[in-house]
């Protein structure tokens, strides 16, 4: 696999939890997270992937199990390097934000990384350019909507400049428009070379953004592969609740009927209507 | 601006006053002023007025905070009534008191004959009364001042300078922000409730309130659960160290605040 060519920067050996009334979560999770690879982590409610992530940032510790970043294992004494270089967007922006003003809860990582006052203002003023929310600055964020709690949320993440950024769920409950905008955002942070794992339901999404997609059953990861061959094998779908993507659904079906040959699956609409006009000019 | 309009609509109709003073705080033109400056003065102006125990300066008190609230805290007219009416509801009892007196005897000035005792009041008691009410509403009005101009964060970080114990400042922080989030969790059950006819008589209102109590309560622990968590996956460890807004003071707004107090000194004066 290609991932193997990139620099590991988080590592996961045979993790095992379970919560205090004995039912396992995560029974072996094992898995090797390279440098700015961008992970779609998909599986049914309930499949332990909300666990997995706050593994990933030091907030739960693994009874069994091992995690390494960037090669160093992660005990007890160096926990905070999680916390520091991984950032976690939580699902509900709410039970995120503490603050009473937008640029207080910015401020808010960058404080507990105990930064000097001048560095903290810069990264927080990056961060709120970064999403676009420099009006709201001084808002308390009981008077935002939805979508702006959520980019405030993103905005936290942004300040600490972490290496990996999770995001638990991060479309649920966005308006399209929203949504658009969540994509450019996780663009552009893949441009500037971070590591994104994105726990999601949407396959349509996971398709078109994912290089890798990770599937959670019963704690387990039952799949890990490139989105491609993932959602070609349906007896994974089937098993962990998923679906074919639309897009990849209708491309199987032009393959099928021969409307098309080239097979370099496309992934998002103006991919496919590129495959469709270079294929019309062939014959 | 057409955000913080919808949701000061949205405000009217709810029955949490907080939400209204906290909104208008947040658009308050004197929220730029440095914040323990304007504890500072509030408490300045209030020991002011009840020190000096002046009928005419708690009024002119009164009338000149009243004005700051509506014209620079751009209060509207109905709200800053609304929101004086609790304290005034207070006052109004606390006064009567004051004013009557029970007698077996027709003493006072005046007194009214009530099942075998008089009620009575003299125009002295009626002078302390009055004097009482002005001085109290001064107060509050000062108190309101404050409250409508300074964001409850911005409160919170002068009481944390004034050397109030962290772990109590850290509370009044979470749960200001915790208000806000539980009343809206509350407001979403009780329309969930009402949909489903859960206030249609007495006797399942008060059911459905126990019901709504209660899972309120567990919620909040759910909801504190995850905020611990995603508290500490920012790398909290125990101690908040709450982001603040340098603002200074400016020799102006110095200026303002001495030339205020000073002609409610000269207009004790005057009037003494």
């Amino acid at each position: 696999m290609e991932n193997h060519r990139k620099e590991e920067i988080l590592s996961v050996q045979h993790l095992m939890y379970e919560y205090q009334s004995g039912k396992p979560v995560l029974q072996d999770v094992s898995i090797s997270i390279g440098k700015g690879e961008k992970i779609a982590v998909m599986g049914s409610n309930g499949a332990g992937k909300s666990t997995f992530f706050l593994h990933l940032n030091g907030v739960l510790q693994a009874e069994n199990g091992e995690i390494f970043f960037h090669g160093d294992k992660i005990g007890k004494k160096n926990l905070k390097q999680l916390h520091k270089h991984v950032g976690f967007v939580f699902q509900d922006a709410d039970s995120q934000i503490i603050a009473s003003s937008v640029q207080a809860e910015v401020a808010f990582g960058p404080m507990n990384l105990k930064l000097s006052r001048e560095e903290i203002k810069d990264r927080v003023n990056q961060a709120l350019d970064y999403m676009d929310l420099q009006e709201y600055k001084e808002r308390p964020p009981h008077y935002l909507s939805g979508g702006e709690k959520k980019r405030v949320s993103i905005a936290d993440i942004i300040a600490m400049k972490s290496e990996v950024v999770l995001f638990d769920e991060p479309t649920a409950a966005l308006d399209p428009l929203s949504a658009e905008m969540l994509e450019e955002v996780l663009e552009k942070l893949h441009q500037e070379g971070k590591t994104l794992l994105v726990s999601t339901h949407d396959v349509d999404f996971a398709y078109r953004w994912a290089e890798r997609v990770v599937i959670f059953h019963q704690g387990n990861i039952i799949a890990d592969d490139n989105a491609l061959s993932i959602f070609q094998q349906e007896n994974i779908l089937k098993q962990a609740h998923l679906k074919k993507p639309e897009m990849l659904t209708v491309y199987e079906i032009l393959l099928q009927e021969n409307l098309v040959q080239i097979e370099s699956y496309p992934r998002q609409a103006k991919e496919l209507t590129e495959v469709l006009l270079k294929n019309k000019e062939k014959r | 601006m057409n955000l913080y309009k919808s949701n000061h609509h949205r405000h009217k109709h709810s029955s949490y006053g907080i939400k209204s003073i906290d909104f208008y705080a947040c658009q308050s033109s004197l929220k730029f002023w440095n914040s323990s400056y304007k504890v500072l003065s509030a408490c300045f102006i209030l020991i002011l007025c009840i020190l000096l125990d002046c009928v005419w300066v708690s009024i002119a008190v009164i009338v000149t905070t009243g004005l700051v609230n509506l014209l620079v805290n751009k209060v509207s007219a109905g709200d800053y009534i609304d929101f004086l009416k609790i304290p005034i509801a207070f006052l109004m009892l606390g006064c009567i008191v004051i004013v009557f007196g029970i007698s077996k005897n027709p003493v006072g000035d005046y007194n009214i004959f009530l099942f075998g005792g008089y009620l009575y009041f003299t125009k002295t008691s009626i002078g302390q009364a009055l004097a009482l009410f002005f001085k109290v509403m001064g107060a509050v009005s000062v108190m309101y001042l404050l409250a409508l101009s300074t964001p409850v964060g911005e409160v919170i970080m002068v009481l944390k300078k004034a050397h109030v114990p962290d772990v109590v400042v850290e509370l009044m922080n979470m749960i200001y922000r915790f208000i806000f989030i539980l009343a809206e969790v509350h407001a979403n059950m009780k329309i969930a409730a009402m949909a489903r006819l859960g206030y249609i008589d007495f006797k399942t209102s008060c059911f459905s309130f126990g019901q709504i109590g209660g899972n309120l309560f567990i919620l909040s622990l759910q909801k504190a659960n995850t905020y611990y968590d995603a508290m500490v996956s920012r790398g909290y460890e125990g101690n908040f160290p709450f982001w603040e807004e340098q603002k200074s003071v400016k020799i102006w707004q110095i200026g303002i605040v001495a030339a205020y107090t000073g002609s409610l000194l000269v207009l004790y004066i005057l009037v003494k």
